[in-house]
């Protein structure tokens, strides 16, 4: 049971989005995925939640094509979080929580239960009854945060899930950024198989048991963070002059530039 | 924020429903006082059969009934396409003459009434539906129908090209109805020009049955999608996510549309600012849930035509007001008022 994706290749219009990408999301493992801007790791995001067709190779969910799920059973165990949201309209916060419970048939009174523990797992109780539209930037990401955690709350007869998040902190503070992190690490620890994409470096290398390094459409290199945050390789994607040390209390790598 | 709960409002709604047939009814160029139209109905429903107030419960069963009974009818269809519209666009500002059918519908009215001319207005007649009002039924569906062909690709169907095309499509629509009215001589001319501005003056209990059909359609089938349209406000993308089959649902919104709005337009009309007020307002009072805005916009659509029709009645007697002038008189202020709100609330 895994979230495969095997030889994607994906073109626009000559310019290769996606080159022969391949790797496995395991049920339990958080794989973080870094690269420069334009390397395509929302392109590779996008795929894998059956957004964007590739042009060749396939991504399957728990030993089935991913085309072959119904929408709305694979809504059950696949749950994504969009970098921007385009909502407009005045839903309260809970409402929209509620809105990841849209695959599920678990009955109302379950699904308020759930709403107001997600809710609460993203540090966001307060936010119920507030409309959504009024919030700020960062309550809105949390907001969907829950709306994502309660969409794959608990374990389902359609096997392993999986959350895919395109750059989850992207306009957190720095108290929540360390709240997403426990969240999606506490997600990990309950099974499910976790693919993130981070700008951060030292944020990556502090959550991921995996990393996988994009460039120009292709994986430039994949391992655990201390054999992916190596100086020549940080040098070569990126075109930074970075130093490597060690986090004093965790020991992951910690890169300065 | 929320001024009442959905329950609360379609009780206020369903208590004035009543008492408001009532006034539509004994509202006229003949005013029938509320116990003559009771006194009628009595009667008409199997009491004891008396020949007195005769030409009352003709008023009241061959012309004011269906008429009352038609304005709710339309009511519910515009307002509730108007909110599967701004659903499907995610935005409070759209309405169904967006995706063309308006317009389309106007030029196919005109179209019928410059060839046909007087004759076919008196004469042509099918299923008590004037050949102008199947040329506006037929006018409103293709154009949408061409709308949504447009927009639809190989990957699906693009709301923003959608959107284009519909602008595209009306201005067409606009220019053949212009040439149409180039064409046409003054009693011509007249006639589209009442026509455009939708009343309901034409109501007959066919029309009745024919509205009554495409309402029974659209609310059997639109609130099994209130669902998928609340997930579809947070984003194509991310109504997939969840498990929407978003292609599917579109084409069903986009069909039932043009059905219920080419309907509504074939028995009375163009009646502007009702599929964009309505489901706004209900919006502001009770949320943006589908599951109650499109019953509550059901209702307030309703009310809000019975009232403007039996205003159009009354204000200008012995004459009468095309309804359609009545709800834009009434619309623009309100919704320019709306507007001025929400800057407010931007700012400060």
């Amino acid at each position: 049971m895994s979230l495969s994706a095997r030889n994607l290749s994906l073109n626009l219009s000559d310019t290769a989005l996606l080159d022969d990408v391949g790797l496995d999301v395991l049920p339990g493992q958080i794989i973080t995925v870094l690269g420069p801007n334009g390397a395509g790791k929302t392109t590779l995001l996008r795929v894998l939640a059956g957004e964007l067709q590739p042009d060749s190779g396939n991504v399957s969910l728990n030993n089935r094509k991913l085309a072959e799920w119904t929408p709305r059973q694979r809504a059950r165990i696949l749950a994504v979080l969009p970098q921007h949201s385009l909502l407009n309209f005045p839903f309260t916060a809970a409402e929209v929580v509620m809105l990841g419970r849209t695959p599920h048939d678990s009955g109302l009174v379950h699904d308020r239960e759930i709403v107001a523990q997600a809710l609460k797992a993203v540090d966001g109780d307060y936010l119920a009854g507030r409309v959504y539209t009024q919030l700020s930037g960062g309550e809105k990401q949390r907001v969907h945060l829950a709306r994502v955690l309660a969409q794959i709350w608990a374990p389902c007869p359609e096997g392993e899930r999986f959350l895919l998040l395109d750059e989850p902190t992207s306009s957190f503070d720095l108290a929540h950024q360390q709240l997403t992190l426990d969240v999606v690490r506490n997600l990990a620890m309950q099974g499910v198989g976790i693919l993130m994409v981070v700008h951060d470096l030292n944020l990556a290398a502090r959550c991921a048991d995996h990393m996988i390094l994009m460039q120009c459409g292709r994986l430039a290199i994949a391992g655990a963070p201390a054999e992916v945050l190596q100086r020549d390789i940080i040098a070569r994607v990126f075109q930074v002059d970075a130093t490597i040390g060690t986090h004093p209390l965790t020991g992951t790598p910690l890169v300065i530039t | 924020m929320r001024w009442m709960l959905p329950s609360q409002l379609l009780t206020i709604m369903g208590v004035i429903l009543l008492p408001l047939v009532l006034v539509g009814l004994m509202m006229g160029p003949v005013w029938i006082a509320p116990a003559e139209v009771l006194r009628a109905f009595g009667e008409h429903f199997g009491a004891s059969p008396s020949s007195a107030g005769a030409q009352e419960g003709l008023i009241l069963f061959a012309i004011r009934l269906p008429r009352v009974i038609l304005a709710g009818l339309v009511g519910i269809c515009l307002a509730v396409c108007g909110t599967a519209m701004q659903g499907l666009f995610r935005n409070p500002l759209a309405d169904p003459s967006l995706i063309g059918v308006s317009s389309g519908a106007s030029a196919g009215a005109s179209l019928m009434i410059v060839l046909g001319g007087g004759a076919l207005l008196q004469g042509g007649q099918a299923a008590g539906l004037s050949v102008v009002a199947l040329g506006a039924f037929a006018g409103g569906f293709l154009a949408v129908v061409l709308v949504y062909r447009l927009a639809t690709s190989a990957i699906g169907t693009s709301v923003a090209t959608m959107l284009l095309a519909g602008i595209a499509i009306s201005a067409l629509a606009g220019a053949l109805n212009s040439l149409f009215m180039f064409l046409a001589d003054d009693e011509m001319l007249r006639r589209i020009s009442l026509w455009q501005m939708g009343s309901l003056d034409a109501a007959n209990w066919p029309r009745v049955w024919i509205a009554g059909l495409a309402v029974a359609m659209l609310l059997m089938l639109l609130p099994r999608e209130a669902n998928a349209l609340n997930a579809l406000l947070l984003g194509e993308s991310e109504a997939r996510h969840l498990g929407i089959a978003v292609d599917a649902v579109k084409r069903k919104l986009i069909l039932l549309t043009a059905m219920a709005i080419g309907v509504s337009v074939a028995v009375a009309g163009t009646i502007s600012f009702v599929g964009l007020i309505v489901p706004h307002i209900v919006r502001l009072l009770i949320g943006p849930d589908h599951r109650y805005l499109i019953p509550a916009s059901a209702m307030a659509g309703a009310i809000l035509l019975i009232l403007a029709d039996a205003a159009a009645r009354v204000v200008v007697a012995p004459a009468e007001l095309p309804a359609g002038i009545l709800t834009a008189l009434l619309g623009t202020p309100f919704f320019l008022s709306l507007l001025a709100q929400k800057r407010r609330v931007e700012v400060g």
